[in-house]
């Protein structure tokens, strides 16, 4: 029998044994702060790991953050910025990846190689002088200048990613696109973007969470209170709230549970994407 | 291509926005940078000093004091990163990847979780949990037996970096587990079958065949490592702040130059000094990724399927 | 329409030169093979004619217009891909409708093309599934349906067969040999299989490393052939060649087909029998081949009728067939 033949039961205990111990590793502290955002001060201190009861259940914590914070305005910040700048990766990256990967031309491997140098240099080095340039072109403190920043920071990793998938698209299938009177403009759009829609969203998970997450660029280009992002706007708060435990425990809660609920939501898509260049 | 002998414009128009985007603002900015380094202020006046500004970074102890240990401690980051970090997301990966696991895509929605959280979360929860304070650490040990191991360590100047190390690596290992496992999924099931038929099952089948096939991926998540961790700076200046305390003890290149540049409570900012870390820093990873492409991936061979 | 000329055409990639001048003409309505070895150029040539390749220089002519420099759109083309190409995320109909409706032709003229072509095709009841809902031979036809569709002066196949197994290959070889009776249509088609070339073209070109070998109908090249290259390249199994000066002849090689090639038991030295061990048989029922190895001419392949039985390691004669032998010269070039 195959499965007695391959798989004994002892190894695949083990296996999930390891497995979960993990899972338990990576979701405890999540688990620990968004439980103790719904306690009340002496609970949180009494018992950390119970479950908010009846009797311990409070949402002073949360009644502080939304009176203090503009949570609303720093994550729709968050969401413009992130949502702008993914746009423009993605659509910049795969027209560039397209040229680089469809077209012979002089300068193609240069062009190939200067673009990916952003791979491996992180953008931050240059942050002395993007602060100059901003403040000379009066971007300081927009949304703008994050949305310009984060799309450069994308680009070369979304070139590099997508021009590899783009040589795989079959240049019979392009061919026949020309040969039906397509212009290259419409092989790129209704050809090529359709079929590289796996590695678009891989290049839009590998790009989305930095920018979301990213502390330096709004703590030195855009730190004005209209401008902050979500990830800015609670190092402030909980900065400034450090020993009212409620508020941070609620704060911190009210900034995982956004970003979990979309990842939960979009999860199979996530790591498709990155699994995308394995599972054909 | 079908009409050589025109000008093929839309070449052009497909490159344009991405080279101009990347080079306004990366690129150029990142040689300012590079050419701000070689000048410094001399009473008022940006004068050029040459190289003066390395010397008094490696040399002069009022720099390079702070310079190289938080050079030593960016080191140390890595080295924990490689040893715990890319171990850890092999072993779960090669777990994951083995059929017929039932619940695998569980495993990978829950052990990705932490990446997505951002710094901010990932270092105040951590703080919490850590803290002598509220005591859940203190506790978890305690209901082991183990009470007398606890210690403050984030406040302590000999555990504190190690501490924060393998915080991020809590927050990371996905990142490698994720690679390695796309890269054990692309490795044919006939090649897989074939080691069956040859007696090469279980460790030894992960060692002997589905190790080396990996072996590129694996530089790869190493050199992306190097180059997130001599640029981290997030989260030792959410968790320890911009003095990466207790006493510089955790002070890595990222917050050194946030110090310099920005200055930082008594500390006035120096854009000159600033840009000389940043450039001293650009030299380190591209030494480390001139490293790998030339020492380690020229050695490791891909392999088509 | 769709006479095909091409004059003096060459090729380069940088400085590899892939086609070094290329005469032929194709008359209108013409099956045309080009066959040769990977490598050979042939693809290449299509995809020139095609326009999906610029021409280095020379000149591409359909019906004596010049079109070098026609988009390929803009040829009057249409061609079948090795892997079909089809557009994955439209449906049949569309697959095939798409250079009409580029073209702006209306819908009800469109919709109409595309059933004549499914019909043809019997492809009636598929019309609205995607790609990946159909068979490979039901690709393979969906992809020449959207050839048959534009009703262009030149249909260019590029081995397209090569990605069916064995059984589809020999089913779809004779509906394409039908769909040319029926719409009399000029085609060029690109093979590296030659029993492909035989069976479809009315002229085979035989192409090696960028210049044309021979021209011609496909038993002309099997009765006629100019040198060594054609000679071995057309029939299966391949032509022996023995080496003239052994059998006391004035040529340098001597080719014989392995169907002219007699053959007996026995050791027995006689004048113009060649001597030689059986070194394997294969028996394919309606035929069997038998593998002689000679002291002078190394192995040779003898082709009999019907089931015969000879011994691995068996001592055998052969005797040639002296209206059936071909003479080359020291470069390959047929003596007449």
């Amino acid at each position: 029998m195959m499965s007695t033949a391959r798989h004994s039961p002892l190894r695949s205990l083990a296996a999930h044994g390891i497995l979960l111990g993990y899972t338990l590793i990576a979701l405890f502290p999540v688990f620990v702060i968004v439980v103790n955002s719904f306690k009340n001060r002496r609970a949180i201190f009494a018992d950390p790991l119970a479950l908010p009861s009846a009797e311990t259940f409070d949402l002073v914590g949360y009644k502080t953050v939304l009176a203090q914070g503009d949570f609303l305005q720093y994550f729709l910040n968050s969401m413009t910025v992130t949502v702008a700048s993914l746009f423009f990766v993605l659509l910049f990256g795969a027209m560039a990846a397209f040229a680089l990967s469809e077209y012979r031309f002089r300068g193609n491997l240069l062009m190939g190689l200067y673009l990916a140098l952003g791979i491996m240099i992180p953008i931050r080095l240059g942050t002395v002088a993007i602060l100059q340039l901003m403040v000379a072109s009066g971007l300081v403190n927009t949304l703008t200048a994050l949305i310009l920043v984060y799309t450069a920071q994308g680009l070369p990793l979304a070139v590099f990613i997508l021009s590899e998938f783009m040589r795989g698209v079959s240049a019979d299938l392009k061919d026949a696109g020309r040969i039906d009177g397509l212009s290259e403009y419409r092989i790129f759009f209704r050809l090529v973007l359709p079929l590289v829609r796996p590695a678009m969203a891989t290049v839009a998970v590998f790009t989305m969470i930095p920018i979301w997450n990213d502390l330096w660029f709004p703590l030195i280009l855009a730190p004005s209170e209209a401008t902050k992002t979500i990830t800015l706007g609670s190092q402030v708060f909980i900065g400034q709230f450090v020993t009212n435990w409620n508020a941070v425990l609620a704060a911190l809660g009210l900034a995982i549970v956004p970003v979990l609920v979309l990842y939960l939501i979009f999860s199979r898509q996530l790591i498709r994407g990155i699994t995308a260049g394995a599972v054909k | 291509m079908a009409q050589r002998k025109q000008i093929r414009w839309h070449i052009a128009v497909f490159l344009a926005p991405a080279v101009l985007v990347y080079t306004a603002i990366m690129i150029v900015p990142l040689f300012g940078t590079l050419n701000l380094s070689l000048f410094n202020l001399d009473q008022g006046n940006r004068v050029f000093v040459g190289l003066r500004n390395f010397a008094t970074l490696f040399g002069d102890p009022r720099w390079s004091d702070a310079f190289w240990n938080a050079l030593g401690n960016n080191a140390w980051f890595f080295v924990i990163h490689m040893l715990v970090q890319n171990p850890i997301g092999v072993l779960l990966a090669a777990l994951l990847s083995s059929p017929r696991l039932r619940g695998a895509a569980f495993y990978r929605t829950a052990i990705f979780i932490p990446t997505i959280l951002s710094f901010v979360i990932v270092g105040f929860v951590w703080k919490l949990i850590l803290s002598p304070i509220w005591g859940i650490a203190p506790g978890m040990l305690d209901a082991v037996g183990l009470k007398a191991l606890f210690a403050p360590w984030l406040g302590k100047e000999e555990y504190a970096l190690t501490t924060l190390a393998l915080v991020s690596v809590w927050q990371f290992v996905g990142i490698p587990m994720m690679l390695i496992y796309a890269a054990l999924l692309s490795i044919p099931d006939e090649v897989i079958e074939a080691a069956e038929m040859d007696g090469v099952t279980g460790w030894a089948q992960f060692w002997k065949i589905k190790l080396p096939l990996i072996l590129p991926s694996i530089g790869i998540i190493s050199v992306l490592t190097f180059v997130g961790n001599f640029n981290a700076f997030d989260l030792i200046y959410v968790t320890q702040g911009a003095l990466a305390g207790p006493n510089f003890a955790t002070d890595i290149l990222g917050t050194f130059l946030y110090r310099t540049f920005f200055g930082f409570q008594l500390q006035i900012g120096d854009p000159h000094m600033g840009a000389t870390i940043a450039t001293a820093m650009f030299g380190i990873i591209l030494l480390g990724v001139c490293f790998y492409l030339f020492a380690i991936q020229t050695r490791l061979r891909r392999y088509q399927f | 329409m769709g006479a095909l000329t091409l004059t003096q055409v060459t090729k380069s990639f940088g400085r590899t030169d892939v086609i070094k001048g290329v005469d032929l003409h194709v008359d209108d309505g013409e099956f045309c093979v080009f066959v040769g070895p990977s490598g050979c150029g042939k693809s290449t040539l299509l995809r020139m004619i095609a326009g999906l390749e610029d021409v280095t220089s020379g000149d591409v002519a359909v019906d004596g217009t010049r079109i070098n420099d026609l988009a390929p759109a803009k040829r009057e083309i249409a061609m079948v891909f090795q892997s079909y190409a089809l557009y994955p995320h439209l449906t049949v109909r569309d697959n095939m409708g798409l250079a009409l409706k580029q073209a702006g032709v209306p819908k009800p003229q469109i919709a109409q093309a595309t059933d004549r072509a499914g019909a043809m095709l019997a492809l009636d009841a598929l019309m609205e599934r995607r790609p990946a809902e159909l068979s490979g031979g039901q690709r393979q036809r969906v992809a020449i349906g959207r050839a048959i569709v534009r009703t262009p002066k030149l249909f260019l196949f590029d081995e397209p067969l090569s990605n069916l197994d064995a059984a589809l290959r020999v089913q779809t070889r004779i509906e394409i040999a039908k769909l040319h009776r029926d719409l009399g249509a000029t085609m060029i088609y690109v093979t590296h299989d030659q029993v492909e070339a035989m069976t479809l073209a009315d002229k085979i070109v035989v192409l090696r490393a960028g210049r044309v070998e021979q021209v011609g109908r496909p038993m002309d090249l099997y009765n006629d052939p100019d040198n060594t290259f054609v000679a071995g390249f057309i029939g299966s199994p391949q032509m022996n060649f023995l080496k003239s000066g052994k059998l006391g002849l004035s040529s340098e090689t001597l080719g014989i087909r392995p169907e002219h090639l007699s053959l007996d038991h026995g050791a027995s030295m006689e004048p113009g029998r060649i001597p030689g061990r059986v070194s394997h048989v294969e028996k394919l029922g309606g035929e069997t081949l038998v593998y002689v190895h000679t002291e002078d001419h190394g192995l040779l392949t003898v082709r009999l009728f019907g089931e015969q039985d000879y011994a691995v390691d068996e001592a055998v004669g052969m005797r040639l067939d002296p209206t059936r032998v071909f003479h080359f010269d020291a470069e390959g070039k047929r003596l007449r």
